[in-house]
């Protein structure tokens, strides 16, 4: 589909004529503009908050309303021996760490993930792009995951460090969210999509599900959680990839 | 100096009625919105570039019908071409509607408002969040000033005399024929201005407002009705851009109209709030 806009690649080609790193240190944080929206966002989240009933849930829908196609968006293969070996053993020797402020570190295989009750939720995507689509996600809840390893009074936000990267940096995809979204009970760290084992193009081994936040808060290829107070020692301090080398908003509900 | 001039002038003056037509909040909220609007109109385009494909119903992505658009076909060839589609409609739209940019290697794209040469699709995002909070927050606010100061009965909504079957034959002569109104009916707004006015303010900005709020996640976590009220996800988002180009249409007709009813007064009423009424018998 070439008449559509692959926004990765608009973007690479973009940053590869340097025209949109020079747009990057432009709008440094320190501008007056980068801390308006940063106010704006901030604004947003905690009016949304204000509004929403703790917990509400979004929209789940019958399996009848499943999407037959689900656009495959981001990375659709990591790239690198790594991930390919991952995938030849089938994630056998994989797991998923946590660590940071919790009181317990530890590392689950994918079939202890899956020996967890399961969550199993069917719902729309909403790409930031505009557009959407309905999947049915099966997973753990990240709250359950964050009981196993015990959080530290200290601890505000969770970090999903991923195994895909991006091809205008070659940083790692990561994303963050603070813990009202990671113990939500439709956030999930989901192995499972329309029933079948999580494609790659989709996110395998594991990917976030964070239900009440648009597209690109659903980090694929999650590797790592890690537990932090402050995020300004992830990337470039925003939070998130696309916060980092797109400006994009942090708090995601809009 | 010629003192005799003196009396001409002030019989002119008499014949010069000011009215004091937009009070203070009238003009404030018109400005703002402006300014608003047309940050939220060029961001939005912006945003409409990355998928420029409007569906309706709930779900809305490749691969799924839309009755709405924009792409670029031939892309690879010297002068790319763009097409429209609405429907079963197609039309070559090359060199009116939609811009293919050349990134070299990267290939060529189609989009649908041309595009800095250092957009930031996020930044982009959030600055049409940052700026239609000022839209949704001064919405209520002017509705609510509007009803308790009066202005709304006294001013804006048709009286029995607007809705008689001969006015409104005569308004849509008189607009047609593009008549500067005068004397008497020049100060009170005509129907078709009342009408369209009440439009933009109870129909127009309050679907925009709503359907921007329905593609929210979090708030349709919240209010789940939103999504019923204009019947799904990808409606909004259609509802949202569709209402978009009818103010688009209104504020063309809208800066039209300041021309032919005298560009200088109209300004300067939205402006001071003072407006002067011509004679009947002016030319």
């Amino acid at each position: 589909m070439n008449e559509l806009i692959s926004r990765r690649a608009l973007l690479g080609s973009l940053a590869a004529t340097g025209t949109l790193l020079a747009g990057c240190s432009r709008l440094d944080d320190k501008t007056p503009f980068r801390q308006l929206l940063g106010a704006s966002d901030g604004f947003t989240m905690h009016a949304q908050r204000l509004i929403l009933a703790e917990r509400a849930l979004v929209r789940e829908l019958p399996l009848a309303q499943l999407s037959a196609t689900f656009p495959m968006n981001g990375t659709t293969m990591p790239k690198g021996d790594y991930y390919a070996r991952l995938l030849e053993t089938e994630f056998r020797d994989w797991k998923l760490r946590v660590h940071g402020l919790v009181d317990r570190p530890i590392a689950l295989t994918l079939a202890q993930l899956q020996s967890l009750p399961a969550r199993t939720q069917i719902t729309m995507h909403n790409c930031d792009e505009g557009w959407s689509a309905v999947g049915q996600w099966t997973g753990v809840q990240l709250a359950r995951v964050l009981a196993l390893s015990g959080l530290k009074p200290s601890a505000r936000y969770v970090v999903f460090h991923c195994l895909d990267k991006l091809d205008l940096d070659g940083n790692y995809y990561y994303e963050s969210i603070d813990l009202r979204d990671a113990l939500h009970p439709q956030t999930i760290l989901a192995y499972g999509m329309n029933g079948k084992q999580l494609p790659v193009g989709y996110g395998a081994p594991l990917r976030l599900r964070v239900e009440t936040q648009i597209g690109y808060k659903n980090a694929k290829y999650v590797d790592r959680v890690e537990v932090v107070d402050r995020l300004d020692a992830i990337g470039k301090g925003r939070g998130g990839w696309w916060e980092d080398f797109d400006d994009a908003v942090w708090y995601a509900g809009q | 100096m010629q003192p005799e001039q003196d009396p001409v002038k002030r019989q002119i003056d008499i014949k010069r009625q000011i009215d004091y037509r937009h009070p203070l909040p009238v003009r404030v909220w018109h400005w703002a919105n402006a300014a608003v609007m047309a940050i939220l109109l060029m961001t939005g385009l912006l945003i409409f570039d990355i998928h420029p494909h409007l569906y309706w119903g709930d779900e809305g992505h490749e691969g799924v019908p839309a009755f709405l658009s924009l792409s670029g076909t031939h892309l690879d060839r010297d002068v790319p071409q763009t097409e429209l589609q609405i429907g079963n409609h197609r039309w070559d739209v090359t060199g009116i509607l939609g811009s293919v940019i050349d990134d070299g290697f990267g290939g060529k794209y189609l989009l649908a408002a041309a595009a800095p040469a250092d957009w930031q699709f996020g930044a982009t995002r959030g600055w049409h969040f940052a700026f239609a909070w000022i839209l949704g927050l001064s919405l209520p606010l002017y509705g609510l000033y509007l009803i308790g100061s009066g202005r709304l009965t006294k001013v804006l909504l048709p009286t029995r005399g607007d809705l008689k079957l001969r006015n409104i034959a005569n308004e849509f002569w008189q607009h047609l024929r593009l008549k500067r109104a005068r004397g008497e009916s020049a100060r009170h707004y005509n129907l078709l201005q009342k009408a369209s006015y009440l439009l933009v303010i109870f129909v127009l900005i309050p679907t925009l407002v709503l359907s921007g709020l329905t593609m929210s996640n979090a708030m349709t976590a919240a209010f789940p009705d939103l999504i019923a009220l204009f019947g799904g996800r990808q409606s909004a988002r259609s509802m949202h851009f569709l209402a978009a180009m009818l103010l688009v249409s209104f504020v063309l007709v809208h800066v039209f109209q300041v021309f032919v009813a005298g560009f200088f007064n109209m300004m300067r009423s939205m402006i001071t709030g003072r407006f002067v009424v011509d004679r009947e018998d002016a030319v």
